[in-house]
């Protein structure tokens, strides 16, 4: 997984009312190779203005990290943490999919970071 | 019902607000260390308790094995290739794989109040141009900190110690470019504090940063969290040891000060492990 890999899709801003949707066209909800993944920012870590995106499931917190690093233009001497369950932080190598069984709600998954 | 907690007022005048203390007092290690320990034994994950005696304090352990190029193996001269940077896992080298090892033979100074042997389950990554890494990680407890303090070393298999450099080379490239960045929070060799050997040691003074938003947050929801857990999960990727999720939602928190806790003893006074 190399550092320039495609930035996850961020899911369409419709409605607020509706539940958050893929970008992709996928089948039915067993099929979908992606997940949705809310992030949610705490203390002083600027918020993202897209809260929600559709990660495969493949990949993994570390390139997720490095997206969002990226996408909040932090400096190189400060260093993200993500946090599942608000308590715990997962290996850099962990892969999202495997989060989402174990914690994922309502069809999305809360990570803090 | 968590943690020690310190009230503070903000300088608002009129508005007071509740914070979290990212200390943690050495009673509360003890029973967060003796929660890790009971999961740690139901996963074999290799965790023991050692108490030495004399400064009466207790540590946890584990050592691991994993697996790396190390500079001066094969190649003197060719920087190490533990973790190539910006490439795919499948490049990358296993890092401490989830097992165990605990040998009986060891000639350690310390006093064994727990003797558990998890047996030898080899899980190398593909052998062949990999050095086999023996890393030994140890948490001790900081009054001076007030936080955990996570000590570890590394040595080939023929009893080699891992220099700073080839330790630097197994940091998990998630963390390397911030911690060479700090020099004042970094990996630093020191001298174990109870054991008095020579440890590479992760500088504790970070760990407010990345403590206090859960503990904040557990304090807020009323939520407890085990305090080593969520510390370990974090120390632990830095260094290439493996803390699996189930940690994150078998260990409960250790029972609030004002309630009858469990008598602190060495958990190998508890039920040993199959």
């Amino acid at each position: 997984m190399s550092d320039n890999a495609e930035s996850p899709t961020e899911t369409q801003k419709g409605d607020p009312s509706t539940p958050q949707q893929p970008t992709e066209d996928s089948g039915t909800a067993d099929e979908k190779k992606k997940i949705d993944v809310l992030l949610k920012a705490v203390g002083d870590t600027p918020i993202m203005k897209t809260k929600k995106w559709s990660v495969e499931k493949g990949r993994t917190v570390q390139s997720l990290s490095l997206f969002i690093s990226r996408f909040l233009k932090m400096e190189a001497n400060e260093q993200l943490f993500i946090y599942v369950n608000q308590s715990f932080s997962p290996s850099p190598d962990q892969e999202v999919g495997a989060l989402f069984e174990c914690f994922g709600s309502d069809g999305k998954l809360v990570l803090h970071y | 019902m968590l943690l020690a907690f310190q009230m503070f007022s903000k300088s608002n005048p009129g508005s007071v607000s509740e914070m979290a203390s990212c200390f943690l007092d050495e009673k509360t290690f003890c029973q967060c260390c003796q929660l890790l320990l009971e999961h740690s034994h139901s996963i074999c994950d290799g965790w023991s308790w050692h108490w030495v005696k004399d400064p009466d304090e207790g540590y946890l352990r584990k050592i691991a094995l994993g697996t790396g190029k190390l500079r001066t193996s094969s190649n003197p001269n060719q920087i190490s290739e533990q973790y190539p940077q910006g490439t795919g896992s499948n490049q990358r080298q296993e890092r401490t794989a989830s097992l165990s090892l605990h040998t009986d033979d060891e000639d350690d100074d310390e006093r064994y109040d727990d003797d558990y042997d998890a047996g030898a389950v080899c899980c190398m990554q593909e052998g062949g141009r990999s050095d086999v890494i023996r890393y030994e990680y140890h948490v001790l407890y900081s009054s001076s900190y007030q936080t955990p303090v996570l000590y570890f070393r590394a040595s080939t298999l023929e009893g080699r110690s891992l220099s700073l450099e080839e330790v630097w080379d197994g940091v998990h490239p998630n963390y390397m470019q911030r911690l060479q960045h700090g020099p004042w929070d970094t990996i630093t060799q020191q001298e174990h504090p109870l054991l008095g050997q020579s440890f590479f040691v992760l500088h504790p003074c970070r760990t407010e940063e990345f403590m206090m938003p859960v503990l904040q947050a557990a304090l807020e929801e009323q939520r407890p969290v085990n305090y080593v857990v969520t510390w370990l999960s974090v120390v632990g990727s830095v260094v290439g040891l493996h803390v699996p999720l189930s940690y994150c939602t078998e260990v409960r928190p250790p029972p609030p000060p004002h309630t009858s806790s469990r008598p602190l003893k060495p958990p190998d006074q508890q039920t040993q492990p199959d």
